[in-house]
C-alpha cells in the first residue's frame, strides 16, 4: 500500500476494511474480524485529499468495501468531488448490489466514472457458492450485476481460475455471453499462491499448463462475440502465441517479479511477470 | 443429484442427438435418451446437470431466484415489439420496365396510367407513418419500378423530413429498384438523403436474363449496381435474389456470381406462392427442390468462408442469431407475434393500407382480406381495426395448433397472410404447410451442421450473426 497516490500507478488503493462476507477458498488477503471501518475511513480521507488531481485511477477495495455501507458511498462521493477526473475502480463481490437502492446511491455518488470488478467463479450456482464460501452468494452476485447494469455502471467480471472451476470455463464464457452480454469486459485471472490459496492448495491449486486449453476456448468464445476479454497474471510463456494479445501487465507494480530466465526473454517487457507475493512459481516457465 | 423441477423446454432429435431448446432459443446438445433421464431423475453426468441448471432447463428451487433473469432475457428476445411498426413500405406504382417471369407484384407496362400513387396519398401516408411510436422509421420505396416515379419519391422524402423537424425520428430510406434505369437525378437524390439501394440479381446472366424476361437485363443491372456504387459507395448497394425453377439447378454458380460482384452476402429467397394455391402439387415439388438447393448453397458458402472470405447467407444468419445470441431479430417473416402490422406496414399506390407486402400482392388478384383501411383514415382505425384484430388472434405461434408444441418454434414465426394465400385459412394447417416444411428443414439443417461440424462452422456462424 502506498502512503501517497501516484498519477500513473495502477495501485492507488483505498482500503476500506479487512472484513468480508465471502470466504473465498483462494483468497489472497484472508478477511479479519476487527472493526477497522473508522480507522480505514480516516486514512482514506487523507489519501484522497493529498492525491494529485491528475490521478488516473483509484481502486476501492478490501475485504469487501460495500460492508461499510453508507460510508462506502461517502468515500466514492468524496473521490468524485476531490478528484473529478479520476476513474473509480471498485473491487467487490457484488452481493450488496442485490439491493437496488444501494446501487442507485452508488451511481449518484460516483457519476459516470465508476466501474466495478466483480468475481464470478462459475456458471453453476453451487460451484460459485463453494468457491466463495457463502451459500446464496451466486444469486446475490448475479442480481447485483443486473442492478449495476440497470444503473449504467460499468462492470468487469473477474474469474479466478482454480481447480474447482477451470473445466467449466468454456461453459462459463457461454453463460456470460448469453446472460451477461452487457458487461464491459471479462478478465480471466491466474491465482496468487498466498493466503488461503496456499492453505487450500491441495483442493484448489491448478497449473496454467493444465487449464490453458479450457481458458483459450473460453477466451475465444467471448472474443468471437466481441466481448472484451483479458488474461491477467499468467506469464506469456504459458499461453499459446495467438492468445498473447489478451494478456495484460495486470500485476500491481509493487508486486511484480521476474525470474533470472526472464532476462533472456524476448517478450519480458510485455509480460505480467509473476507475483512477488506468491509462494511458488508456475510450472513450465521459460524464455521465449 | 438434488431434487429438481423442470422449467419449460422442448427437444428435437437430430443425428442421434437430443437437442434441448428452451423458450429463449438457448440449446444444449445432449446424447440420445437424455430427456428420459431428466424426466426420471436419473442423470448421472454431473457436468450435464450443471449445464441444465445454469441454463434454466431445470431448477432446484420451486421459485427460482434468478428467474427474473430469464424474464429479462425473454423481454430482450421479443424486443422487436417494443417500438411497434418501423418498416413502412410505399408501393409507388405498378409501372415497370421489366417482365420478370415470376413477378408477384402484378406489374404493368411502363407507359400504363392509373397505377401510381397520387401526391395527396403520399402526403397522407407519410403523416400516418409518423403516428407509429417507433424511434426508427424506414421508408422503403417499392413498385413496380419505383425509380420511374422520382417526383413521388422526392415528395415523400421532403414531406417526411419536414414533419421530422418536430418528431425527431431516425429516418432511413430504401429504394427497391431493378437498377435498369438509374438516372443521374435519381442517384443525386439518393446521395442527398443517403438512400440505400436494394436491387434484384438472380445470378449469372443466363439465369438473370431468363427470369427477368429481357436479353440485356443482367448487363443493365450490373452496370446500374456499379454506377450506384460509384456515386453512393459500396455499402449503400445491396442485392436480393429470387430462386426461380431454373435457378434451382445452379446453387454454386449463383453464389459465385454474388462473390465476384463484390457482395459480402446473399439472401437465398424462395418464390412465394401467392395466389397460386391451385397448383399446389407443383409448389410441393418446388419447395423440396428449394430445400436441397438451399443446403447445397449454404454448404458451398461455408467452404468459401473457410478460405478466409467473409460471405454470409442472410436467412441462415437470421436464424443463427436466434440460436446463438441473446439478441432480438427484426426480420418480419420470422417473428412471433408476426411481423405484419407489428413491424411492417404497406401504403399502396391505390390509396389503401395493407398488412404486408404480400397482402397488397393479394389485392392485385382481388383478394382484399388484408386491406386495413384508407391512407386518409385514422391511424387507430387502420392499425387496430377489425382486420388487425382478426389477425391478432392468430399471429403468435406460441398459441397456434401445430406450432405451440413445436420444439423449434422459437426460431420461427407466424405467417397468417401466407397461410391464407396458400391454404385458404390464415390460421393454417401445419402438416401440409409448405412454409412450415421449409423452415423446419432449414433450421434442422443448421442444427445438423452444428452437431456434426461444430468446431468448424461455429466460428464462421458467429461472424455471420454479429
Amino acid at each position: 500500500m502506498k502512503e501517497r497516490f501516484e498519477i500513473d500507478s495502477n495501485s492507488n488503493v483505498l482500503f476500506v476494511t479487512s472484513q468480508c462476507n465471502n470466504h473465498c477458498i483462494m483468497c489472497c488477503q484472508p478477511p479479519q474480524k476487527d472493526d477497522d471501518f473508522n480507522f480505514c475511513f480516516n486514512q482514506n480521507i487523507k489519501l484522497i485529499k493529498s492525491a494529485p488531481k491528475e490521478t488516473k485511477v483509484v481502486c476501492i477495495t478490501g475485504g469487501e468495501p460495500t460492508l461499510a455501507g453508507d460510508s462506502f458511498i461517502e468515500l466514492v462521493s468524496l473521490v468524485r468531488k476531490e478528484l473529478p477526473l479520476t476513474d473509480i475502480h471498485v473491487l467487490s463481490n457484488g452481493r450488496a448490489f442485490s439491493d437496488n437502492e444501494f446501487v442507485h446511491k452508488l451511481k449518484v455518488a460516483g457519476e459516470d466514472k465508476v466501474f466495478i470488478g466483480v468475481p464470478l467463479h462459475s456458471d453453476f450456482f453451487r460451484d460459485h457458492d463453494i468457491i466463495s464460501g457463502a451459500k446464496g452468494a451466486f444469486n446475490e452476485t448475479m442480481l447485483g450485476i443486473y442492478n449495476l447494469a440497470n444503473e449504467g455502471i460499468l462492470i468487469e467480471l473477474r474469474i479466478v481460475i482454480n481447480k474447482l472451476n477451470y473445466y467449466r470455463l468454456p461453459q462459463l464464457a457461454k453463460y456470460i455471453f448469453k446472460n451477461l452480454y452487457f458487461v464491459s469486459w471479462v478478465a480471466f485471472m491466474g491465482m496468487e499462491d498466498t493466503g488461503w490459496a496456499s492453505k487450500n492448495a491441495e483442493t484448489i491449486w491448478v497449473e496454467p499448463i493444465d487449464y490453458a486449453s479450457q481458458l483459450c476456448r473460453a477466451v475465444k468464445e467471448l472474443d468471437d462475440w466481441d466481448i472484451p476479454v483479458a488474461i491477467y497474471n499468467i506469464p506469456l510463456c504459458l499461453l499459446p502465441t495467438e492468445y498473447h494479445r489478451f494478456a495484460t501487465r495486470s500485476i500491481s507494480d509493487w508486486k511484480t517479479r521476474y525470474l533470472d530466465i526472464c532476462n533472456d526473454c524476448s517478450v519480458r517487457f510485455e509480460c505480467c511477470g509473476l507475483f512477488g507475493t506468491s509462494m511458488r512459481n508456475y510450472q513450465g516457465l521459460k524464455a521465449i | 443429484m438434488r431434487k429438481y423441477a423442470l422449467l419449460p423446454f422442448n427437444f428435437i432429435t437430430i443425428l442421434n442427438h437430443e437437442i434441448l431448446i428452451n423458450e429463449l432459443g438457448d440449446f444444449i446438445i445432449t446424447p440420445i435418451g437424455t430427456v428420459q433421464k431428466i424426466l426420471s431423475h436419473s442423470i448421472s453426468d454431473e457436468d450435464l446437470y450443471k449445464t441444465l441448471v445454469s441454463n434454466f432447463f431445470v431448477t432446484e428451487e420451486i421459485l427460482p431466484s434468478l428467474l427474473d433473469i430469464y424474464a429479462s432475457r425473454l423481454r430482450t428476445k421479443k424486443g422487436f415489439l417494443d417500438d411497434k411498426t418501423s418498416l413502412h413500405i410505399f408501393v409507388l406504382t405498378l409501372r415497370c420496365n421489366q417482365n420478370c417471369i415470376y413477378c408477384q407484384a402484378s406489374s404493368q407496362e411502363e407507359t400504363s396510367k392509373h397505377c401510381s400513387m397520387s401526391l395527396e396519398d403520399m402526403t397522407a401516408s407519410v403523416q400516418m407513418m409518423f403516428h407509429s411510436p417507433s424511434p426508427n422509421l424506414t421508408m422503403e420505396f417499392q413498385g413496380g419500378e419505383p425509380s420511374l416515379e422520382i417526383d413521388l419519391i422526392r415528395h415523400g422524402i421532403e414531406t417526411a423530413e419536414e414533419i421530422n423537424k418536430e418528431k425527431n425520428r431516425k429516418l432511413t430510406y430504401v429504394l427497391c429498384t431493378n437498377c435498369r434505369k438509374l438516372s443521374d437525378d435519381m442517384l443525386e437524390l439518393c446521395k442527398q438523403y443517403n438512400i440505400l439501394i436494394s436491387t434484384s440479381l438472380d445470378g449469372p446472366s443466363y439465369i438473370h436474363n431468363k427470369n427477368r424476361g429481357r436479353e440485356d437485363s443482367y448487363e443493365k443491372t450490373i452496370a446500374g449496381i456499379n454506377k450506384a456504387r460509384a456515386v453512393l459507395g459500396n455499402e449503400f448497394v445491396s442485392a436480393l435474389m429470387t430462386t426461380s425453377e431454373l435457378a434451382l439447378d445452379y446453387p454454386k454458380e449463383i453464389v459465385d456470381e454474388y462473390v465476384s460482384d463484390g457482395f459480402n452476402g446473399i439472401f437465398l429467397r424462395a418464390l412465394n406462392p401467392y395466389g397460386l394455391a391451385a397448383q399446389n402439387e407443383d409448389w410441393k415439388r418446388y419447395n423440396q427442390r428449394f430445400i436441397s438447393f438451399y443446403k447445397t448453397a449454404v454448404d458451398y458458402i461455408i467452404e468459401i468462408n473457410k478460405h478466409g472470405i467473409f460471405f454470409r447467407e442472410e436467412y441462415a444468419s437470421i436464424i443463427l442469431r436466434k440460436m446463438l445470441t441473446p439478441y432480438t431479430t427484426g426480420f418480419v417473416d420470422l417473428q412471433s407475434p408476426a411481423g405484419t402490422i407489428n413491424s411492417v406496414i404497406v401504403y399502396n399506390y391505390d390509396g389503401y393500407v395493407y398488412a404486408s407486402d404480400e397482402s397488397r400482392m393479394l389485392a392485385e388478384i382481388h383478394d382484399y382480406s388484408f386491406r386495413l383501411g384508407k391512407v386518409t383514415d385514422k391511424y387507430e382505425d387502420v392499425f387496430c381495426g377489425s382486420v388487425a384484430k382478426r389477425m391478432g388472434k392468430i399471429w403468435a405461434n406460441e398459441a397456434l395448433a401445430g406450432c405451440s408444441s413445436c420444439p423449434i418454434k422459437v426460431y420461427c414465426g407466424a405467417d397468417p397472410v401466407r397461410h391464407h394465400s396458400t391454404q385458404g385459412d390464415m390460421y393454417g394447417f401445419r402438416p401440409t404447410s409448405l412454409v412450415c416444411e421449409k423452415n423446419k428443414a432449414i433450421i434442422e439443417y443448421l442444427f445438423s451442421l452444428i452437431v456434426e461440424r461444430g468446431d468448424e462452422v461455429l466460428p464462421i456462424f458467429r461472424r455471420w450473426v454479429k
